[in-house]
C-alpha cells in the first residue's frame, strides 16, 4: 500500500502531466465561467482526446477542467449575481454583494483560496482514508438519503433567509416548481398542462439566471446611471490577515463538504448551503452575512470543492460512478485499460496513486493559474454599464439557449427574470426557492424507494431496519427549532 | 496512433468551426449531429464518444454528440422527429426508448413511422447477478424463493420500463413470480445497492459487471441470449424464459424521410467503422461488442419487438 502510494508519487511527476492538467484548468475556468456551457459539456467533449494520451497525462487533464470548471462557475456568480450552476448560488449570495461595494478582485480571491484549500484537505484525506470511505458510502442507502435531504432543507429554511416564514413559504413554492414534469418513479405527468414542454420538467439553468441575474441588471436599468459603473474598481487583492480571519470557517467547511462528499447523490449545492449555513451560524454577527461577507464566499466555495476528493471514492474502489462527472471518469479510466472497481488497487495501485497524487498536483497550479487570470476576470465590472448591461443579457440568453438548444428555455427564463423582480420588490428570498427546486426531486425519489423497499410499511422499516436513518429523522425537528433559536430569538437589524 | 489523435484533433477543429473538407459525393457537406436521448457519463454517452471519435475518418465529417435527456428519453427522440429528414441529424437510442414506450403513454410522434434504421451498432445481454454471500446458489434457487414469497425479493432495477426493469418484468411474467420492484438512478446505483445488502438481486450488463464477478463480490445466476455466456451459468432460454428477453440493442436511427444516398452513405460508413481496428480496441476496452447491423434486417427485428412489448405492456398494466 505504502510502497504503491511512493511510487504512485513519483510516477505523476512529469512534466507532460503537468502541462496537460494546467491546460485542463485554463480550459474548464474558461467554459465554466460562460454561463450555459458546463463543466460536464466540457469533459464529455475532450474525453476522445483523452483517450489517446497516456492515462497518467489524460486522466489528469479531464481532472483539470473538473477543477478548473468549478471555479470558473463562481466567476460570473461573483461579478454578474449570474451563478451558472447550483453548487454557485451560495457564492453568489455574498460574492455578488462585495462586487457592488467594489471588492470584485477580493471576493474572487477568496474563493480561489478557499476552493483550492477545500479541495487540497478532501483529497488528501480521500487517499488517507480511501478504504474507510468506501466502507461509509455503502451505509448510505435511499432511506438514509431521504433523511439527510429533509435535514438538508429544514436547516436551510431555518437559517437562509431573514424572514423565516417568508423562506418557508419560497421553499414550498420550490418543491411545488420541482413536481412539474414527469413523476420521477411512476412516469405519470403532474402539473404539466397539457403542455409536452413541460413534460421532462423546468429547467435548472433558465431559473437560475433568471431569479438570480435577472433583477440585478433591471435594478440597475431602473436606476439609469447610464455612465456608472457596476462597480467603480475592482478593488485591492486578498490581504493575508483576511484569509487568516476565514480560517476557521474554511476548516469547517471542508469537513462538512468532505462528509457530505461521502454521501451518495448530494453533492457539491448541498455542501455549499450546509458550509454557509453554519459559518452563519457561528459567527458572532450572522446579520453580516448575505451582505458582502468575505467569510461567506469562503465557507460556500471551501464546502463545495471539498465534495470533489470523497465523490471518486465509490468509482476507484467499486466502479460505480456516483454522478455525471464521475461517470465520464470511468469513461476515460475504461478506455485506457484501467477498469476501476475492487481489483483496481491490487493490480494498478500505483497508477492509481499517482493520478490521486496528480488531482492534489493540480489544486496547486490551480492557485497559480487562478491568482494570474482573476484581474482579467474583474475588469469586466469596471466596463461602463451601458456597454455591460446589454452584454449581461446577451449572455443569459445566449447561456440559456445553449445549455439545451430549446427555445422554451428562453420563455423560462423571462419568466423566472419577471418573478425575480417582484420577489426582491417584496423582499422574498429567493434561495430557499431555489434550494427547495434543486433538492425536491432527489428527495422525493429516495421517498418513494424508501417505500418501495418497505413493502408498503415505512414507519415499521424506518423502526426495525433502518435506525441510522430513523435517528436522523428524528434528530432534524430539534435541530431545525435549535438553530432557528439562535439565529432569529434575539433582537436584529431588519434586513 | 498520432495519426489518430491528429484526425481526432482535426475533427474536433473542423466541428468548432463547422466547415471541413467537402468529400466527393454532396453527401456530407457539414457536421452531423447525433441527438443522444439520454443524460451525460452514461454507457450511450460513452459508446457514442468512441464512435464519434472514428466515424469521421469514414465520412469526411465531424459527428458532433448532443446530449438531450429529459421525459423517459422522449425529449430528444421528440427533437430528431422534428428535424429536417437531411441526414444531418440523427438519433442514438436503445430497443426499450424506441419500440416499448409508445405502449405505455402516448407519444408526440410514432416511432415506427417517424424513423428509419442506419444501423444497430450492438446489443449488451444482460445479466442477473446475486451477492457473492447470498442464499440463492441457483437461478432455480432465487425462481423457488420467488414463488414462495412473492414480493420479499428486492429487486433494484434502473427505473420503469428501462432495460433492467423490463427484462425483470418479462421474467416474472414468464416464470410466474414476483419480486420487489426498486427504481434507482440507474444501473450503478442498482449494483450498488445489491452490494450494499440493501438489494437480492439485480440486473446488469457484462461491461459494468465484470470487474465485481472477477473480484468475487457477485454471482452471476442466468444470462440473456441462446448462448452461453460464462460456462457454467445458464441462459434464460434454459431456465425457462425464450425469446428476445434482456438483450438492449444500441440503434442509430434517422428521420423516416432521409434521402436513400445519404442513409447508403452513413451506413457504408457504420460497416466500414465495424471494422476498423482502433474502434474495436476501444470498445473492446469499454466491455461492449460490435454486431453492426443496417436497415432493412433491424427493421424487421423491430416491428418484432414492438409486438412483443405491446403484449408484455398490456399484460403488466391490466392489473
Amino acid at each position: 500500500m505504502l510502497d504503491q502510494f511512493i511510487e504512485g508519487f513519483g510516477m505523476a511527476m512529469r512534466l507532460d502531466t503537468v502541462t496537460m492538467v494546467a491546460i485542463g484548468l485554463f480550459a474548464g475556468m474558461l467554459v465554466g465561467s460562460l454561463p450555459g456551457f458546463t463543466t460536464l459539456m466540457a469533459m464529455a467533449i475532450l474525453l476522445p482526446i483523452s483517450f489517446f494520451m497516456d492515462p497518467l497525462v489524460g486522466i489528469p487533464f479531464l481532472l483539470g477542467i473538473y477543477k478548473g470548471g468549478i471555479f470558473g462557475g463562481s466567476v460570473p456568480a461573483i461579478l454578474l449575481s449570474m451563478p451558472g450552476t447550483g453548487a454557485a448560488v451560495a457564492t453568489s449570495r455574498d460574492g455578488y454583494k462585495l462586487t457592488q461595494k467594489g471588492q470584485s478582485r477580493k471576493a474572487l480571491d477568496m474563493a480561489l483560496f478557499s476552493s483550492a484549500s477545500g479541495d487540497t484537505f478532501s483529497d488528501i484525506f480521500t487517499i488517507l482514508m480511501i478504504f474507510p470511505i468506501a466502507f461509509l458510502v455503502m451505509q448510505f442507502g435511499p432511506p438514509e438519503l431521504f433523511a439527510v435531504l429533509l435535514m438538508s432543507l429544514v436547516i436551510i429554511a431555518a437559517t437562509s433567509a431573514a424572514n423565516p416564514v417568508k423562506g418557508l413559504i419560497m421553499m414550498m413554492f420550490g418543491l411545488w416548481l420541482s413536481f412539474i414534469g414527469t413523476d420521477p418513479l411512476g412516469g405519470v405527468e403532474r402539473f404539466t398542462f397539457g403542455l409536452f414542454d413541460l413534460r421532462s420538467g423546468i429547467p435548472l439553468l433558465p431559473m437560475l439566471i433568471g431569479v438570480f441575474a435577472i433583477p440585478e441588471v433591471a435594478s440597475v436599468v431602473i436606476r439609469n446611471e447610464k455612465g456608472r459603473k457596476l462597480a467603480a474598481l475592482m478593488g485591492e487583492r486578498l490581504k493575508f490577515h483576511e484569509f487568516r480571519r476565514c480560517v476557521r470557517t474554511i476548516g469547517r467547511s471542508t469537513l462538512i463538504g468532505t462528509g457530505i462528499g461521502i454521501i451518495p447523490g448530494l453533492g457539491q449545492i448541498v455542501a455549499a448551503l450546509m458550509g454557509y449555513s453554519a459559518a452563519k451560524n457561528a459567527s458572532s454577527h450572522p446579520e453580516t452575512f448575505g451582505e458582502g461577507e468575505l467569510e461567506g464566499v469562503a465557507a460556500a466555495e471551501a464546502a463545495n470543492n471539498a465534495v470533489n476528493g470523497p465523490t471518486l471514492v465509490p468509482l476507484l474502489t467499486l466502479g460505480i460512478p456516483g454522478d455525471n462527472v464521475t461517470a465520464i471518469l470511468l469513461g476515460a479510466f475504461v478506455a485506457q485499460g484501467l477498469r476501476p472497481g475492487p481489483e483496481l488497487f491490487e493490480t494498478q495501485g500505483a497508477t492509481v496513486f499517482a493520478i490521486l497524487v496528480a488531482m492534489v498536483l493540480a489544486n496547486l497550479l490551480f492557485v497559480v493559474i487562478g491568482y494570474l487570470a482573476i484581474p482579467f476576470f474583474s475588469r469586466l465590472v469596471t466596463i461602463k454599464t451601458s456597454i455591460l448591461i446589454p452584454i449581461v443579457i446577451m449572455f443569459a440568453f445566449a447561456g440559456t439557449y445553449v445549455f439545451r438548444s430549446d427555445a422554451t428555455d428562453l420563455l423560462i427564463l423571462v419568466a423566472f427574470g419577471l418573478f425575480g423582480i417582484i420577489a426582491k420588490a417584496a423582499k422574498f428570498d429567493v434561495m430557499p426557492m431555489v434550494m427547495g427546486f434543486i433538492l425536491g426531486p432527489s428527495m422525493e425519489y429516495a421517498f418513494g424507494q424508501t417505500v418501495a423497499m418497505s413493502n408498503g410499511d415505512p414507519v415499521g422499516f424506518f423502526a426495525t431496519q433502518r435506525i441510522g436513518a430513523l435517528m436522523i429523522l428524528l434528530a432534524t425537528p430539534v435541530l431545525g427549532y435549535v438553530l432557528w433559536k439562535r439565529l432569529y430569538g434575539r433582537p436584529k437589524t431588519i434586513a | 496512433m498520432m495519426k489518430k489523435l491528429a484526425a481526432a484533433l482535426a475533427v474536433t477543429g473542423a466541428a468548432l468551426t463547422a466547415s471541413g473538407a467537402t468529400a466527393q459525393s454532396d453527401y456530407p457537406e457539414r457536421p452531423i449531429t447525433m441527438v443522444i436521448p439520454l443524460g451525460a457519463g452514461g454507457s450511450h454517452d460513452l459508446n457514442a464518444r468512441v464512435i464519434t471519435s472514428i466515424i469521421p475518418s469514414y465520412l469526411e465529417q465531424a459527428v458532433i454528440v448532443r446530449l438531450s435527456p429529459g421525459a423517459g428519453g422522449q425529449l430528444g427522440t421528440q427533437e430528431v422527429a422534428n428535424a429536417p429528414a437531411d441526414g444531418y441529424t440523427l438519433l442514438f437510442t436503445h430497443n426499450y426508448i424506441d419500440m416499448l414506450q409508445q405502449h405505455v403513454e402516448n407519444l408526440p410522434y410514432n416511432p415506427s413511422e417517424d424513423f428509419v434504421t442506419v444501423a444497430r451498432v450492438n446489443y449488451a445481454p444482460i445479466a442477473i447477478a446475486v451477492r457473492a454471500d447470498s442464499p440463492y446458489e441457483t437461478m432455480d434457487d432465487l425462481i423457488e424463493a420467488s414463488r414462495e414469497n412473492p414480493g420479499s425479493i428486492q429487486m433494484a432495477h434502473s427505473g420503469n420500463w428501462g432495460a433492467l426493469f423490463v427484462p425483470a418484468a418479462q421474467f416474472m411474467q414468464a416464470l410466474d413470480m414476483s419480486w420487489n420492484l426498486v427504481p434507482y438512478q440507474g444501473g450503478g446505483p442498482a449494483l450498488q445497492a445489491l452490494l450494499a445488502g440493501d438489494a437480492d438481486v439485480t440486473m446488469g450488463f457484462p461491461s459494468s459487471l465484470g470487474s465485481h464477478l472477477d473480484a468475487g463480490t457477485i454471482r452471476i445466476l442466468a444470462t440473456a441470449g441462446p448462448e452461453r455466456i460464462y460456462d457454467d451459468v445458464p441462459t434464460f432460454s434454459e431456465v425457462g424464459v425464450e425469446g428476445d428477453v434482456g438483450f438492449m440493442h444500441r440503434v442509430v436511427l434517422a428521420p423516416a424521410d432521409t434521402p436513400e444516398e445519404a442513409l447508403t452513405t452513413l451506413r457504408e460508413a457504420f460497416e466500414a467503422l465495424g471494422e476498423d481496428t482502433t474502434f474495436n480496441r476501444m470498445m473492446g476496452r469499454l466491455g461492449e461488442n460490435i454486431d453492426i447491423i443496417t436497415g432493412d434486417e433491424y427493421e424487421a427485428m423491430r416491428a418484432e419487438q414492438s409486438v412483443a412489448y405491446e403484449a408484455l405492456v398490456n399484460e403488466l398494466t391490466s392489473q
